[in-house]
């Protein structure tokens, strides 16, 4: 498994830094922490040394026998093609530091697709709903647009439970296994929650995939709670439950009921409103 | 022992309740029959005489697949009492018809719980609920919890809940809670001190108390059905009597993420 993790030097990045840290050992991945910034020319110090730090932030949280990640000196920096910088190391698993220039929101689902990534973490300024500084619509436009699954987290206490909502669509290991991490990670309940339509047949399959789930799940001792709701009912349902839960939506190809469900405008109410993280599952 | 007879199907809900029942053989000692009815459609029904029989035995070969590839799926510990019984038929009357007949202490059937209350109070108020000689166990999740909770409110006859569940968990491991629950709009369940409790509650707790059982908690909630409801997650099962339509005992048990033991007055029964 590959994580992305977007990072400017903001609090609400520095602020979900425990949370990579506890995520990528739990699922023993490989980490790229990726800063952007404007310049197509010169990388920026500053930006080096803040991913850095943040790196070693992250390796603090191992105990120094459980870390899988090599360690690695700034003077390796390589520019790799116009406007992008690396750096990693090869432990078990590899850790890299990235910088590129240009839009964040581009970038992200950019490196995201080069780099083949399961996962995007990012945080995001409750003060103004889910912002990024200086520039519009950055976790909503990479929640729409990465091809992958994105963890936005919004510092906000402790959250109780995780709410999974997922239609017929096929659900992947890896994406049920996030989930278990985030459940053991917050020492969360889970509801899982199928979104029925009017066709039968799409029904049948929604029961199959909750089965998959629920069995997944209990074989982890993972206690699941499970729940179908019309698909009218779901918006007002995720809104409901963004109060105080985590909200996982599995979202599917084209066929997906929820994609069709969460247009643009409802995944950016969702982000904005939602008082807890908010979780895009591909 | 319990004897108990659990329905299956080929769905999430009969799958959650192999495994809950599974569950609560280790809290109660049971004695499990499965059964499952196949119901063929008007238009499939052929013949008379040795030709219905046979292709009723047919689709009762296709029930026996049907139920082994689920136990075999579940592969659930609790040993069966006795062979599967399939049936061909009209499922709520073919298990009216076993229940009386096979003198069951228990009915166990899974239930795919909906924000929706009115499927749960179609499953409630349906002639297999209504009719059965038997308390009835609505499985709606696998809560891997110690706990059972004796939900009380006004309107809950104090004898029935008391001596129609300690039928069922009376001599169970599971730890006793009592829940009253009072209706109160709020923005989140709130706990009261047990003093905020009716009378009906403390009739339970002095029919619990002459019965010989030890009850861990007394807990007192107001809130909404679904606060109420999501609060009740805690317990393996809730045990309640037959709640009326549109009562707000009834929402909370349809908005009730554990499972639901349902027990009626045995006057009412034989009416």
């Amino acid at each position: 498994m590959k994580i992305l993790v977007a990072l400017d030097g903001k609090s609400y990045s520095r602020g979900i830094v425990k949370e990579v840290a506890r995520l990528s050992e739990g699922t023993l991945a490989d980490v790229v922490f990726l800063g952007i910034q404007d310049s197509k020319t010169k990388v920026s110090q500053s930006l080096q040394m803040l991913l850095h730090e943040y790196q070693q932030d992250l390796y603090s949280y191992f105990r120094p026998d459980e870390l899988p990640y090599a360690d690695f000196s700034l003077e390796k920096w390589q520019k790799i093609a116009s406007g992008d910088w690396k750096v990693s190391a090869a432990g078990m698993k590899e850790f890299t530091l990235r910088i590129r220039s240009g839009s964040v929101a581009k970038a992200v689902v950019a490196v995201a697709g080069e780099m083949e990534c399961d996962l995007v973490i990012l945080g995001c300024d409750l003060k103004c709903g889910c912002e990024w500084d200086g520039e519009i619509n950055v976790p909503l436009r990479i929640a729409e647009d990465a091809p992958c699954s994105v963890l936005v987290i919004k510092q906000s206490g402790n959250t109780q439970e995780i709410v999974s909502i997922l239609d017929q669509s096929e659900v992947h290991q890896e994406a049920m296994e996030m989930i278990n991490q985030l459940v053991t990670l917050h020492s969360a309940g889970l509801k899982i929650i199928g979104v029925q339509e009017k066709n039968e047949d799409k029904n049948d399959m929604l029961e199959q995939r909750m089965v998959e789930l629920l069995k997944y799940y209990n074989d982890r001792a993972v206690s699941a709670w499970v729940k179908v709701i019309d698909s009218a009912m779901v918006t007002d349902y995720v809104t409901e439950s963004s109060r105080k839960a985590i909200i996982a939506l599995w979202m599917g190809g084209k066929q997906s009921l929820l994609k069709r469900l969460f247009s643009h405008s409802m995944v950016d109410k969702l982000l904005s409103t939602s008082s807890s993280s908010v979780f895009i599952l591909r | 022992m319990l004897k108990t007879l659990l329905y299956i199907n080929e769905d999430l809900a009969s799958s959650i309740a192999l495994r809950f029942t599974d569950y609560l053989s280790r809290f109660v000692n049971l004695s499990l029959f499965v059964a499952h009815v196949e119901e063929p459609d008007e238009k499939e029904q052929v013949g008379t005489g040795w030709v219905r029989r046979t292709w009723e035995d047919g689709v009762a070969s296709s029930g026996k697949r049907l139920v082994d590839r689920m136990l075999r799926t579940e592969n659930i510990n609790c040993p069966l009492a006795g062979r599967p019984k399939i049936f061909v038929g009209e499922m709520e009357r073919e298990m009216i018809f076993e229940l009386r007949n096979g003198l069951y202490k228990l009915f166990i059937k899974g239930y795919l719980d909906s924000a929706d209350p009115e499927p749960f109070y179609d499953l409630i108020s349906s002639s297999l609920c209504e009719e059965m000689s038997c308390p009835v166990l609505v499985v709606k999740n696998l809560s891997l919890s110690k706990r059972c909770a004796l939900l009380c409110a006004d309107g809950v006859d104090p004898r029935t809940l008391v001596e129609q569940s300690m039928e069922i968990v009376g001599e169970s491991s599971f730890e006793l809670d009592i829940v009253y629950f009072k209706f109160q709009e709020s923005d989140q369940v709130q706990i009261l001190d047990s003093r905020e409790g009716g009378s009906n509650l403390r009739e339970t707790e002095s029919l619990l108390a002459a019965a010989g059982k030890t009850v861990a908690n007394t807990i007192v909630l107001t809130g909404v059905p679904e606060q109420i409801g999501d609060y009740l997650k805690e317990y393996a099962l809730v045990a309640s009597t037959m709640p009326g339509r549109k009562s707000m005992h009834m929402y909370v048990l349809a908005h009730s993420l554990a499972s639901v033991l349902l027990v009626r007055d045995t006057a009412q029964k034989q009416q």
